[in-house]
């Protein structure tokens, strides 16, 4: 139940108060419009997350297989001495793009795949094999960070969608009301005095009469 | 902040992400980098690819009318969930990209179309909401 706004019962406080109600109309469709835009924009970016989700998860599993023939070929401590070796620095430009307003982050990444001569473990202790299992890892990075990436969007546009739906629901369920019923109650307090003053004129008319 | 003042703000941000000033299809497909500034100083980028696709839809004498980004109208007045696309070349293009019939030179969608409007558009397409 809303709770009536403290007014005074005036014909200016009746026009300010249907302004408020007009503005405050407006604000609740417009934000409404809003939501839905956000609601598509975010079952737009979860699609894509399940195919990036699914695209990673097969390129890990093929990574993994690759990674097991490594441990075979290679030895388990050789292909652990390789990791340590390996550089794991990877150049990635980090930006913002804007979803009406939201700032959701662009990540920008260069080559992921590198040579067998740039990752930086040497070459005479290990195999082809192992290559081909950093090759695979290296694909699943670059599937990896456009899947951060998407779900940075996704919980960006989240937080927002929540934002607006709360001033929505603010909105709808408290304002409007309020003031809904503080005009409600105006124009009833209006309507009361025109009838008292109605009243009250004919009582003196009728008691001038009485005198005459 | 009185609520008014709170309304009043959040229908000031509402269109923020806008260009200052659109380009057009033309011009962004001879830029380098082609991108827009919004009117909050961040930058939009177009995706090339979605501009070629976007060329590839219309004639090369009307690449340089169609304005990008795309401009979904979303006004209450019209209903909820119901855009309006304005412009000659706009309306032709959305017409292809959602397989509609060619109208005027506006264009009423509906939600799902603006939502499969924005898949196959994500960059070249923006929100505008109007009071």
């Amino acid at each position: 139940m809303a709770i009536a706004l403290a007014v005074s019962p005036t014909r200016m406080e009746l026009l300010k108060l249907k302004q408020r109600v007009g503005l405050a109309q407006k604000g609740h469709d417009l934000l409404k419009e809003k939501m839905d835009a956000l609601v598509i924009e975010f079952f737009e970016v979860l699609r894509r997350i399940q195919e990036a989700r699914m695209k990673a998860f097969d390129q890990l599993s093929v990574a993994h297989r690759a990674l097991s023939m490594g441990f075979a070929v290679v030895g388990t401590l050789e292909t652990k001495q390789a990791s340590k070796e390996t550089k794991r620095e990877l150049q990635v430009e980090i930006s913002t793009r804007h979803i009406m307003g939201i700032a959701v982050p662009a990540v920008e990444v260069g080559e992921v795949e590198r040579s067998a001569l740039v990752r930086g473990y040497g070459l005479h202790m290990t195999s082809s094999v192992l290559d081909e299992a950093s090759r695979e890892f290296e694909r699943a990075l670059k599937l990896l960070i456009e899947l951060a990436e998407l779900e940075a969007s996704a919980f960006a546009i989240v937080r927002e969608l929540e934002k607006t739906k709360r001033r929505v629901n603010a909105l709808e369920y408290i304002l409007i009301p309020r003031l809904r019923e503080a005009l409600k109650f105006i124009m009833m307090r209006l309507d009361e005095m025109e009838r008292e003053n109605f009243t009250r004129l004919k009582r003196i008319k009728a008691m001038m009469e009485k005198r005459e | 902040m009185s609520a008014d003042r709170l309304i009043k703000f959040e229908l000031s941000k509402l269109n923020v992400h806008l260009p200052e000033r659109r380009l057009s299809l033309k011009e962004a497909l001879s830029s380098a980098k082609p991108q827009v500034v919004s009117r909050d100083g961040s930058v939009h980028t177009f995706k090339r690819e979605e501009l070629e696709f976007l060329a590839g839809l219309l004639p090369e004498a009307d690449r340089d009318k169609l304005q990008v980004p795309i401009l979904i109208a979303l006004e209450p007045k019209l209903g909820r969930g119901t855009a309006r696309i304005s412009g000659e070349a706009e309306v032709k293009v959305v017409s292809q990209v959602l397989e509609k019939e060619l109208t005027a030179v506006e264009l009423l969608i509906y939600r799902p179309e603006v939502a499969i409007l924005r898949r196959k558009l994500p960059t070249t397409t923006q929100y505008l909401f109007l009071w």
